[in-house]
């Protein structure tokens, strides 16, 4: 595999930032605002509550992960549906925004960019050993409606 | 006209559920994969469905494929993820009414209920 340059990295992680933003301002009507992406540490999980997770593969490899607090996918599941949230549905809320913000970066990335199904967990799993463990991976945090959350993005070229 | 919802998140699917007020759209059943979908069109005989792509178990695109065989007049929306121009054409190619990128907000959801009802 070839190296991938800081410059082709940047520009994949600000795909999905772009993304994440364009979900929140578009779907809720209420702006999210990201701060600086940083290298997450591979000892760090960068886990909150509730997690959506995307595989990705074809022309790329990896994943891409929202985590946020419980609250923050029942408030969006309550503005979508306008119905309370179970744990349950805040749990698929996860999921969906995973869906829709690794979705949306095909526009950029193009049809060969593959995503998965989601895979959604609450909490910390014991076992984490994901694909693409051994590329850098950038943590997004963001800020929505006063919840934070972050989006995780390890991705590279295939 | 009968409705199918096939998405397989349950938000996505209350969500749809949710904006039909004011539309002549009865909802006939929701399911969560292609596979689920196949069999309601069949028990359930819909008019209209929304389809999402990205499924487990069998994907939107198969999906359609096989309820055109089923009943070739059934008009699909497909509601996706999926942002990229050639996942539109395809589904286009494949016989979908019309394609609905994600996320959605109600003024989109009232323009693919239009077009399943030939409003516009």
């Amino acid at each position: 595999m070839e190296e991938q340059t800081t410059d082709e990295m940047n520009s994949t992680c600000q795909y999905f930032i772009d993304s994440t933003k364009y979900y929140f301002s578009h779907a809720t009507k209420i702006d999210s605002t990201t701060s600086v992406p940083y290298l997450k540490r591979p000892e760090v999980l960068a886990l909150k509550d509730y997690t959506g997770m995307i595989s990705i593969s074809g022309n790329h490899k990896g994943y891409v992960y929202i985590s946020g607090n419980e609250e923050m996918f029942a408030e969006l599941w309550k503005f979508f549906t306008g119905t309370e949230a179970s744990k349950d549905d805040a749990l698929d809320m996860a999921g969906e925004v995973s869906n829709v913000i690794a979705g949306n970066v095909r526009e950029q990335l193009g049809k060969d960019f593959m995503i998965s199904i989601p895979i959604v967990f609450q909490g910390k799993p014991d076992k984490m050993k994901m694909h693409g463990d051994n590329m850098p991976v950038y943590v997004i945090p963001l800020e929505w409606n006063g919840h934070e959350a972050f989006v995780v993005v390890g991705v590279g070229e295939n | 006209m009968k409705l199918l919802i096939v998405d397989d998140s349950i938000a996505m699917q209350k969500t749809i559920e949710r904006h039909l007020n004011g539309y002549d759209l009865e909802i006939v059943g929701t399911a969560n994969n292609g596979k689920v979908a196949l069999e309601m069109v069949k028990s359930k005989n819909p008019d209209c469905v929304t389809l999402d792509i990205t499924m487990p178990e069998m994907d939107g695109i198969t999906c359609l494929e096989n309820m055109k065989k089923i009943k070739p007049e059934i008009k699909v929306m497909i509601i996706t993820a999926l942002s990229d121009k050639h996942t539109g054409l395809l589904a286009i190619e494949k016989g979908a009414r019309g394609f609905l990128f994600k996320p959605v907000d109600p003024d989109d959801l009232a323009k693919a209920f239009d077009s399943l009802l030939n409003r516009n």
